[in-house]
């Protein structure tokens, strides 16, 4: 009884915990995106690139500073928060990209993937609103 | 260029607005900033973070070197099209502390490899040149003066051309411009003119190789009272024909500059090597620097070490006048920035968005100048004596 309690608990700590579900790469609802590399995906937002692999424009889409940001970038492009920070600091201040747009809630970034066509954004696969394409699972 | 500014509050005003819509705000607003401390231990020697501010830091802290604020705004027009506006506080060459417009074009995204601009951008002589006030971005307190000091101009009035695509997997840059630039130093005036240049970068796996070369028209005007004396002594001698070479409007001058970054998990290296030619007005020089860093959590401990050279003086008129002489000697020497130095610093990432920077550097003037020090008497630039350390420390942030 004790050793399926703690078995119990350790399988709580080492699987995600409730509110933690699956990272996904995610397209608005009315965008003609057909597929997103991982590596076009890494492009866009490390600012390399401004549209997808067939020359579609898209603009992408910021969470808050929290965690859920600082794992995306850290899943995607391999940088820590500071990391990353410097380095769109760098390209925004020196005028070579403009910075992602960032919603003030998960919320209001559901919003937007529902309204705005050509976006893309990142959120936990359950808060995907229905009709937006998944485009990158981030595990 | 007040309507600009005018058009930064007017994004600040609209901003807040826009953000509670169900489609992203095509405004945005954004800043940086630097507050600096440094100071000497030699009251006879201001330390200047570039070669033509009429004031430094001596031997008590001083916030003017190194604090700097920065706004920008930007707003998408379309999908391709942006607008994009920035500007500065910090002491300016001439002492004042007016805001300067930094960066404002609009850019026009032609194919997804081509973005072209046109408006005031950045001068890209060197590797560093576009983050110059955004010390956040960059690992030391200021860039190293050694190499950064041969361009005092940082803007360039034109358009350009950013070409951008990968290539086995390496990411290729070809950046060129083209256009002119201005600035007031007290006591003078600075232009360049009909600037073309070309800089091109390769990066791969975190290592960035850079290359740029540049030319221009120059026009250098001295109306200091050491250069009106001189002038005025030369002319009533009979040796006016010196003249032409220390100060008016027909200079060419040429930047080159290769670097090389490599920016990797923990290490960090840089190393830059770049060359001033100037015909007349001022000298012909080159600069160095080696700066080698190590991340370890928060921390980047780093090391630089750097040399300015001047290879050749801005005259070498002679005129067996001894005042005279002496006189050309002084003239040449203001404007010579050999030194070399070494020095060595911290970084602390001590938030999201704010580093913490301290920096200690032993900085040897001469041979045949100051350096980047501005004496408390004239006649010091003829002996530029022992080293001079010069402490930092700095508090950079972005929001």
């Amino acid at each position: 009884m004790r050793l399926a309690r703690i078995l119990l608990i350790a399988a709580g700590l080492l699987a995600p915990g409730p509110g933690r579900a699956e990272l996904v790469l995610v397209a608005s609802v009315r965008t003609a995106a057909v597929e997103v590399s991982r590596e076009r995906a890494e492009n866009l937002y490390l600012g390399h690139a401004t549209t997808l692999a067939d020359g579609t424009p898209v603009k992408l889409i910021d969470l808050p500073n929290g965690t859920l940001r600082d794992d995306f970038y850290l899943k995607l492009t391999g940088k820590n928060p500071a990391q990353i920070r410097a380095y769109w600091s760098r390209l925004v201040f020196t005028g070579r990209a403009l910075p992602p747009r960032e919603a003030s809630s998960t919320a209001e970034a559901r919003q937007w993937l529902l309204d705005t066509p050509n976006l893309i954004g990142y959120m936990e696969r359950t808060d995907v609103p229905p009709g937006a394409r998944i485009l990158q699972r981030l595990p | 260029m007040k309507p600009f500014h005018a058009l930064l509050f007017a994004f600040a005003a609209i901003t807040p607005l826009a953000a509670r819509a169900d489609t992203p705000s095509p405004f945005s607003l954004s800043g940086f900033g630097t507050l600096g401390a440094a100071r000497t231990d030699n009251a006879t020697r201001a330390f200047r973070a570039n070669s033509v501010s009429d004031s430094g830091a001596g031997a008590s802290f001083d916030l003017s070197v190194d604090s700097v604020l920065g706004i920008q705004g930007s707003l998408q027009i379309g999908s391709r099209l942006d607008l994009t506006l920035q500007s500065v506080v910090r002491k300016s060459p001439t002492g004042s502390y007016d805001p300067r417009v930094t960066w404002a074009f609009a850019s026009y995204q032609a194919t997804p490899e081509l973005l072209l601009r046109i408006g005031r951008t950045r001068l890209p002589f060197f590797m560093y040149s576009d983050s110059l006030n955004l010390n956040y971005a960059n690992p030391w307190i200021r860039p190293p003066v050694e190499v950064y000091s041969l361009n005092p101009l940082s803007d360039i009035d034109g358009a350009d051309a950013l070409y951008r695509r990968q290539i086995g997997g390496t990411d290729i840059e070809l950046h060129a411009y083209a256009g002119h630039s201005a600035m007031n130093i007290r006591g003078g005036s600075a232009n360049l003119d009909k600037i073309r240049g070309l800089k091109a970068s390769f990066s791969r796996n975190g290592l960035t190789a850079q290359f740029s070369y540049a030319q221009a028209d120059m026009s250098l005007r001295w109306s200091d009272a050491h250069f009106l004396s001189l002038q005025q002594a030369l002319v009533a001698t009979g040796y006016g024909a010196i003249v032409p070479e220390l100060s008016g409007t027909d200079g060419k001058t040429s930047f080159m500059s290769a670097g090389l970054q490599y920016d990797q998990d923990r290490l960090l290296l840089i190393a830059e090597i770049a060359r001033r030619n100037v015909d007349r007005y001022i000298d012909t020089g080159m600069g160095w620097y080696v700066t080698a860093g190590y991340r370890t959590g928060a921390f980047t401990p780093y090391l630089t070490v750097a040399r300015q050279r001047e290879t050749s003086p801005v005259s070498s008129a002679v005129t067996g006048v001894a005042a005279l002489d002496i006189g050309l000697a002084a003239f040449n020497a203001g404007r010579n920035k050999a030194q070399r130095s070494i020095g060595a610093g911290l970084r602390w990432d001590a938030g999201r968005n704010v580093a913490v920077k301290a920096q200690l550097e032993r900085i040897q003037p001469g041979p045949g100048g100051l350096g980047i020090f501005l004496p408390s008497q004239l006649g010091d630039y003829l002996k530029p004596d022992g080293p001079t350390h010069v402490l930092s420390l700095a508090v950079d942030f972005v929001f």
